[in-house]
């Protein structure tokens, strides 16, 4: 087989079953990923959630994962903000000529290894090459259904007055990560992205409790844009607790220097998570006894005052507004 | 017990703060970072109504005329020069347009965090010509003089530097009567060292160098209100830990070595004597206006903007008619909506607009 990818591979030929089954069937491979044109799905009664998500970072490798962890994450984790539990995907991919096939099996390995995790199977799937220059390597969309857990009904505008804010671990690793992969600042540092399957979180969380109002993840944006959009739709303010905010050292350090504000950094790891305060410590205490939520934190609270928009207590315990997201990240002068 | 201390002493300096009774005070921040930290903090939200904060002209991008932007973009459309710059800068408003929008006319301008960054462009790309647009105060300043000191130690051709580098001493002057007490920018004295700050007091300007920090920005102000009280010009660094009274000798030795002072012209403030630098005649080959032939670009701003009274602490952003109707950070319309430090940016962004 030829070390990098031609058109011939996406032509539909020998050589795009010779790359099926030698890339994608060795690591996709279960009973309903089939050769014919769709996959044949068992639902139990009750609601199924479905999502798509298209994935076009750059780098595609990056401190803590790839593109193809991100692609399977971002759609497993799409699903569990519904309250649903992830159980299959189709993944499309779209390859630049030229694209190294050692790549790419390293990345179908991370696919395979990050929906294992999740107990999510891959049931179909896609693969189109673009001749060079016309893409940035490759791109994945991911489309996930996922069973909904019985009498689970989590929205965006349930938020309540008196409801907890919590997040999940530290946030801002994602976009501080790939910042400092795409840019050459000279900053030599140990962050690594949050990229991580939430479906395992989620299914701990109701099984502490039934009251979740708001699941999100935090992703572009970061937890300050998805806060925002929080607000609005529920029609309810929020205050945070600048000091209970996780913010690593080094992230802190980055963006004390960048000028940039972690909470609009993007996490692939990180929910936000609205329930009655009441519920709140068993919450956290559950999130903090697993894998990648061990520095989760009740960041702040619902209010009813100045709805649409987010309070900070800050340090000096003065209050302020926390800016709203928009524009690009610049980096200031000085 | 030394976190306790900590504690007690910020409490007393917000005490302080809060509980003033005195005559009205006019404090002005100078440095962009300042007005943005003091937001961040919530500072102004802690004022009793006998202060008043200002944001003066400490951020490089505001105060950069028009005119320079319009420099920009001959270089960049008529002489096809690849303009490299801190991203700040993309949005600012030019008479007819920003350099962001001149991409879409085939402009290459491209966003670097130091202007080393830029000549290392230029060695990449010897078959064009790379202008880096050297703004800043003296923080900035020794980064550009390094970067075309290496470039003729290495013989480079095809890079230059546009510049409109400003010095702080002689603004302070000019907006002596804007203000009771300035909080000096810590690292421009970091560099600077203090002895100007504290001969300024003869002229009767009065001022605390101030570091960055919560705990030491609640600290100057403190101060600058204790000692606005005795009635009398001061100068006290409240810095200490980065800023001595010598500043950064090699550092200044630097910008002496590559720039000489020059008359410069801020936005909103006009023409100011000796307050800006230019390269010196061993460097005309690496000055962009000398080797472009560049005419001299006076340059339109939009009449109806006061950024120029704002940073005189003469009206509020929220003062201005432009303010958050035609001008917010998304189209801004003035240098001062542009960039995160500036005051327009930083009222409309912490809730001035609502």
């Amino acid at each position: 087989m030829e070390k990098n990818i031609t058109l011939a591979h996406g032509a539909g030929g020998k050589q795009t079953s010779m790359l099926i089954d030698e890339v994608f069937k060795t690591h996709f491979s279960n009973p309903l990923l089939t050769a014919d044109d769709a996959a044949i799905l068992q639902i139990d009664s009750g609601k199924i959630a479905f999502s798509t998500d298209g994935f076009i970072v750059s780098p595609f490798e990056f401190p803590g994962g790839n593109i193809g962890k991100l692609s399977i994450c971002g759609t497993v984790n799409d699903l569990a903000c519904m309250g649903a539990k992830p159980l299959y995907l189709t993944c499309a991919f779209v390859i630049e000529e030229g694209f190294p096939l050692t790549i790419l099996e390293k990345i179908a390995s991370s696919m395979e290894k990050t929906a294992k995790e999740t107990g999510v199977k891959i049931v179909a799937g896609d693969t189109k090459v673009a001749g060079k220059g016309q893409i940035d390597n490759i791109f994945i969309t991911t489309s996930g259904v996922g069973q909904l857990a019985e009498g689970i009904s989590l929205s965006g505008s349930k938020a309540c007055v008196g409801d907890a804010v919590i997040v999940t671990g530290d946030i801002g690793r994602h976009g501080c990560s790939i910042l400092l992969s795409r840019e050459d600042f000279g900053i030599e540092t140990s962050i690594k992205s949050d990229c991580a399957p939430l479906w395992g979180a989620v299914e701990k969380m109701l099984e502490v409790t039934k009251t979740l109002h708001v699941i999100r993840d935090a992703t572009r944006g970061g937890v300050g844009t998805v806060l925002y959009e929080i607000a609005n739709q529920s029609n309810v303010g929020i205050c945070l607790d600048s000091k209970e905010i996780p913010v690593s050292g080094e992230v802190a350090g980055v963006c004390g220097m960048l000028g940039l504000e972690p909470l609009y950094l993007a996490c692939e790891g990180r929910l936000v998570v609205f329930a009655p305060m009441d519920e709140a410590e068993q919450i956290v205490k559950t999130l903090r006894q697993l894998p990648y939520s061990k520095e989760a934190a009740v960041i702040g609270e619902v209010t009813s005052e100045m709805p649409g928009r987010v309070v900070m207590k800050t340090e000096i315990g003065a209050k302020t507004l926390l800016p709203e997201p928009g524009g690009e990240l610049l980096p200031r002068i000085c | 017990m030394k976190t306790a201390c900590i504690e007690n002493k910020k409490m007393s300096a917000k005490e302080i703060i809060e509980s003033y009774k005195g005559k009205p005070l006019r404090i002005m921040e100078v440095c962009g970072t300042h007005t943005h930290e003091i937001f961040r903090l919530g500072i102004r939200n802690i004022l009793p109504d006998t202060i008043k904060l200002i944001s003066g002209p400490g951020c490089p991008v505001c105060v950069t005329p028009v005119g320079f932007i319009d420099e920009s973009l001959m270089l960049a459309l008529e002489h096809r020069a690849v303009i490299c710059t801190f991203g700040d800068l993309l949005r600012v408003p030019g008479s007819k347009m920003s350099l962001a929008d001149s991409r879409q006319k085939g402009a290459s301008i491209k966003m670097v965090y130091s202007p080393v960054d830029a000549l290392s462009y230029a060695k990449e790309h010897p078959d064009k010509e790379i202008v880096f647009l050297s703004v800043g105060f003296e923080t900035t300043t020794p980064a550009s003089c390094l970067a075309v000191k290496k470039a003729k130690a290495d013989g480079i051709k095809n890079f230059s530097l546009l510049v409109a580098n400003k010095t702080m001493p002689e603004a302070y002057k000019i907006l002596k009567n804007s203000a009771d007490a300035f909080l000096y920018p810590g690292h421009v004295d970091a560099i600077a060292g203090t002895s100007v700050c504290e001969s300024l007091v003869k002229e009767g300007v009065s001022g605390v160098v101030t570091g960055f920090t919560a705990n030491e920005l609640l600290t100057a102000l403190a101060v600058a209100i204790k000692l606005s009280e005795k009635g009398k010009p001061f100068f006290k660094n409240c810095y200490p830990r980065v800023v001595k009274s010598e500043g950064n000798i090699p550092a200044q030795e630097l910008v002496n070595e590559t720039m000489e002072s020059c008359d410069s012209e801020w936005r909103g403030l006009g023409k100011i004597k000796k307050s800006g630098l230019k390269l010196r005649a061993d460097y005309k080959d690496f000055d962009a206006r000398t080797r472009f032939n560049l005419p001299k670009i006076p340059g339109k701003s939009n009449p109806a903007c006061r950024c120029g009274d704002i940073l005189q602490g003469k009206c509020k952003p929220t003062e201005c008619g432009l303010f958050g109707k035609i001008c917010n950070p998304q189209h801004p319309v003035g240098a001062c909506m542009v960039s995160n430090e500036g005051a327009c940016s930083a009222y409309y962004q912490y809730g001035g607009n609502l």
